[in-house]
């Protein structure tokens, strides 16, 4: 067996990684199993349902992702595949509870998720031939942020015009977006480290680097802030504006961009409350939900509601009532889980996420290259920040930003660009990794 | 770079630390508020899930049951008689929550997940909800809601065997229909007068608000004397019409400066406060004290209903320089106070041989089918005294029931009674009483007893003639009962 799916011959760490992960691959799979049965028969009262089939297909499918790492990245971190794959079947089980018609939808996209983490891995064997395409990424990025503006294309849900419909399929390209910003950012960042890490010019007291090489970077941003705006998409420029500052601070370790950063986003969001009643309506609900119970807290107090209902340990599964919370399924599914899974299951799926993070963030220290670094780093950041923004948002610790929780809520594009994101960590972490081998 | 991604690394840490927190804030420290709140639907989802159980007496007569309503509650609380039952039941109300039982055994009275019984109920929970059956005789109940009358007070009748609760009145009472409907202005104005009106119709006061209990203390300051002082218990008082007290020119005075006095018996027959002051005296504020304790002041009566207020006796060292006082608190005044439910567990002890035993309304829980899901099994609250000083209290209040006694009214043919009166001065000069009888019957083998209080009564009200005859009345139903 083991022949077969370690065609590489030379001393590796790779097998018992990849033994490893099987395993918790499996463990992930029985969970999931579990999972569905006990809110299958709750919901139902029966054992056998509809949904069987697909429960196969959500539960063995990333299967194929652990193969492909076995053939293209043998030495990357054992844990990130099972991880996002026991997000996603708690996902998928959590989705088909709140809606059984949805159930086969989201088994589809969780298939096409996993094609195209192994396409992923199959196709960028090097982390730099990313690099060659930067450009084409960057305006790719762009041009997908500014998509759903086309006239007959885009579509309005929910207030936000944040889809994009052809034919048959529709989809958020931000979500696609994310991914190619993070590459030309960590491929710009990489190139031009030392002149903006150097400060040439001065204003008053404060050192600043030269414009002529942040110029570009800053309209690009700008440009692509402007342009959700103009979509109603706070949430996803709030986090694209966040793994900016975070990558430009990693590249330099200049402190004062964190600044500055920090200064434009509480003039922006001040701005942006001025302007746009749905940013002072999310403002609103999250610091009073209590005094605007019917109105804009509405959401946000039927979300404390089902959290509290669940208490420690939770309704159990199937036995709760989140559908309640509006748009439980996507934005708030997180809620659902605090309602059913109490203290235990919310507790858990931050947890995964810290796992993610962690095993993002040990490939970014492993690699070799400033731009592997700083891809690792910013897709890491971009899976950590965006899980963390949509949970704070729902406990009240940050305004609600309506991203939607990686690998866990309802939708294809999140899906698949998340699947996208851990191919590219697993190529970053598998380079590193036998790097490290190789140099002994 | 490394050094800005391992920050990275620890501020996203910190991040996902601080969901920590503020998950436990919202899912453990604000659980149950939000999971009560108002407007969360998901309480009233429970609620509504099936009809609240019913209550009902030992015999079988629904107090409390949930009828179809027609409106968005589906279920309509209803007491079919209305404020009899109420100091028991308490009320169910959408706006004021629970009291009485309904709120002690709510979790099994209201919609809840039904105990396991097959594997479907493992996957698949069911709802029900449990019917519970007190230990409350119906015919006793409304004997004494009609023997007290509209006079203010309580009735506390128990088997002291068990400390099954037989009876349990309070007057005024209240009507839990009231505050159970679902017109939302009847519920608040019925909520507003009964908060407003000065006789406290809500209060349960059988076990809830304790008043001096007076010459029924006597069996308290008995005890002790038996227990702690025996040469006392033998000891011949001197005959007179008022104790001189220490440390003042003030005297402990007679009911009506009777002449009284001699051996303790004879004193306790006639309620002879000059030889109980004495006697308390005698036997010195510790000794009182701790008799008191183990007859369960200073402490919560374990009963099955919410909020049971702790009967009093003050502390040793306060009589230090107040001589004067103990000699009153002997005789239960000054700052002794007690319950109805609390004097009935004294009454209850003495006729159970010492032992008192913990008092309770509950007697079983069925669930939807039928099934006995619990049942109360009677338990020791205290040794409150010695198999020997009961007899001998015992004794003591047969006497009372004698010609020449002060509750020779509640004797009853055929039957020995045991019984002690109690007339507590509560104004300092207009006189004004509260009124107590406590008793027990068959005395050889009681199966009964019974603390009634009527407060408040203007002179010349005593124990004997305020709270005799509903103490004779509820005693005459329980035997005749038991005989039929």
């Amino acid at each position: 067996m083991s022949a077969i799916f370690a065609p590489v011959a030379r001393a590796s760490a790779g097998v018992p990684r990849r033994r490893t992960e099987l395993g918790l691959m499996l463990l992930g799979a029985l969970t999931t199993c579990f999972a569905y049965l006990l809110s299958h028969t709750a919901t139902t009262g029966r054992l056998i349902g509809t949904s069987d089939v697909l429960l196969a297909v959500v539960a063995l499918i990333p299967m194929g992702g652990h193969l492909a790492n076995r053939r293209w990245a043998p030495d990357a971190d054992p844990v990130i595949l099972p991880t996002a794959a026991l997000l996603n079947g708690l996902g998928w089980v959590m989705v088909v509870r709140l809606d059984p018609a949805l159930a086969l939808h989201q088994a589809m996209w969780t298939a096409i998720g996993v094609v195209v983490y192994v396409l992923g891995l199959a196709t960028v064997r090097h982390s730099r031939d990313l690099e060659r395409y930067r450009y084409l990424l960057g305006v790719g990025g762009v041009g997908m942020l500014l998509l759903p503006l086309v006239p007959h294309l885009g579509v309005d849900v929910n207030g936000s015009r944040l889809w994009v419909r052809l034919g048959p399929v529709s989809f958020q390209p931000v979500e696609i977006a994310k991914i190619a910003l993070v590459i030309f950012f960590a491929s710009s960042f990489g190139e031009k480290r030392d002149l903006i890490s150097t400060p040439t010019v001065r204003v008053g007291n404060l050192l600043l680097p030269d414009p002529r090489v942040l110029g570009p970077l800053v309209a690009a941003w700008g440009f692509a802030m402007l342009a959700m705006v103009a979509e109603h998409n706070v949430g996803f420029a709030f986090l694209i504006f966040v793994i900016f500052l975070s990558m430009l601070w990693v590249a330099t370790g200049r402190v004062a961009y964190l600044a500055v950063g920090a200064v434009l986003f509480v003039v922006g969001a001040w701005i942006g409350s001025l302007l746009f009643a749905h940013v002072d309506a999310r403002i609103v609900a999250w610091l009073h939900p209590w005094s605007h119970v019917n109105t804009v807290g509405y959401q946000i107090v039927q979300a404390q509601y089902a959290l509290g209902w669940g208490g420690i340990t939770g309704t159990g599964l199937g036995l709760g009532h989140p559908s309640y919370v509006p748009v439980v399924i996507s934005d708030f599914i997180f809620a659902a889980f605090g309602e059913e899974m109490g203290l235990v299951g919310t507790t858990s799926l931050v947890i995964a996420f810290l796992i993610l993070v962690g095993a993002g963030l040990r490939a970014a220290l492993s690699a070799r290259s400033d731009f592997s670094k700083l891809a690792a780093a910013g897709l890491t950041a971009v899976l950590g920040f965006q899980a963390f923004f949509i949970m704070a948002g729902i406990v009240r610790l940050l305004p609600l930003t309506g991203v939607t929780l990686p690998f866990v809520a309802y939708g294809g594009s999140s899906l698949v660009a998340n699947y996208v994101l851990i191919a590219l960590i697993m190529r970053i972490s598998n380079e590193g990794e036998a790097a490290k081998l190789s140099w002994g | 770079m490394d050094r800005q991604i391992r920050r990275l690394g620890l501020f996203m840490l910190a991040c996902f630390a601080l969901l920590f927190l503020q998950l436990n804030n919202i899912q453990v420290l604000q659980a149950s508020s939000l999971a009560n709140a108002q407007g969360n639907p998901r309480a009233y989802l429970k609620r509504v899930a099936a009809p609240r159980g019913t209550i009902q007496t030992a015999d079988g007569v629904v107090v409390a049951q949930s009828v179809p309503s027609h409106d968005s509650l589906k279920y309509l609380r209803v007491y079919p008689h209305g404020p009899l039952y109420s100091t028991v039941t308490g009320y169910d109300s959408l706006i004021y929550g629970t009291s009485g039982v309904e709120q002690t055994y709510n979790k099994y009275l209201q919609p809840h997940t039904a105990p396991l019984q097959s594997i479907s109920d493992l996957l698949a929970p069911r709802t029900t909800t449990d019917s519970l059956t007190l230990t409350i005789s119906s015919t006793l109940q409304s004997v004494a809601a009609s023997a007290l009358g509209n006079r203010h007070g309580a009735v506390v009748a128990l088997d002291p065997s068990t400390g099954a609760i037989l009876a349990m009145y309070s007057s005024p009472s209240f009507d839990p229909n009231l505050l159970a409907s679902h017109n939302n202005t009847t519920e608040v104005n019925a909520w507003k007068s009964y908060i407003a009106n000065p006789s406290q119709p809500l209060l349960p006061r059988a076990y809830r608000q304790i008043y001096p209990p007076g010459s029924t203390f006597k069996i308290v300051t008995s005890s002790a004397a038996f227990d702690r002082a025996p040469n006392l218990a033998t000891k011949i008082f001197p005959t007179l019409t008022a104790l001189p007290l220490p440390q003042t020119t003030h005297k402990l005075h007679n009911y009506a400066n009777e002449l009284c006095g001699g051996s303790l018996a004879q004193a306790f027959k006639v309620s002879c406060d000059s030889t109980y002051g004495q006697l308390g005296l005698d036997l010195g504020a510790q000794k009182l004290y701790t008799e008191a304790q183990s007859f369960g002041f200073d402490q919560v009566p374990p009963i099955d209903l919410p909020l049971a207020a702790p009967s009093s006796f003050p502390k040793p060292a306060t009589f230090t320089n107040q001589l004067p006082a103990l000699a009153f608190s002997a005789i239960g005044q000054q700052n002794v106070a007690a319950s109805a439910l609390q004097m009935a567990e004294v009454t209850g002890a003495i006729a159970n041989g010492g032992k008192m035993m913990t008092p309770h309304v509950m007697a079983q829980i069925h669930d939807a089918q039928g099934n006995l899901i619990k049942s109360y099994q009677p338990s020791v609250w205290k040794q409150a005294t010695s198999q020997a000083t009961a007899g001998a209290v015992s004794k003591f209040m047969q006497g009372v029931t004698q010609p020449g006694g002060t509750a020779s009214n509640v004797a009853l043919p055929g039957v020995t009674v045991a019984a002690k009166t109690g007339t507590a001065q509560i104004g300092l000069h207009n006189g004004y009483t509260d009124d107590w009888l406590v008793a027990f019957a068959p005395a050889q083998n009681p199966s009964i007893a019974v603390a009634v209080v009527v407060t408040n009564q203007p002179p010349p009200s005593t124990g004997s003639s305020q709270a005799g005859p509903v103490a004779r009345a509820v005693l005459q139903a329980a035997l005749s009962m038991k005989r039929g």
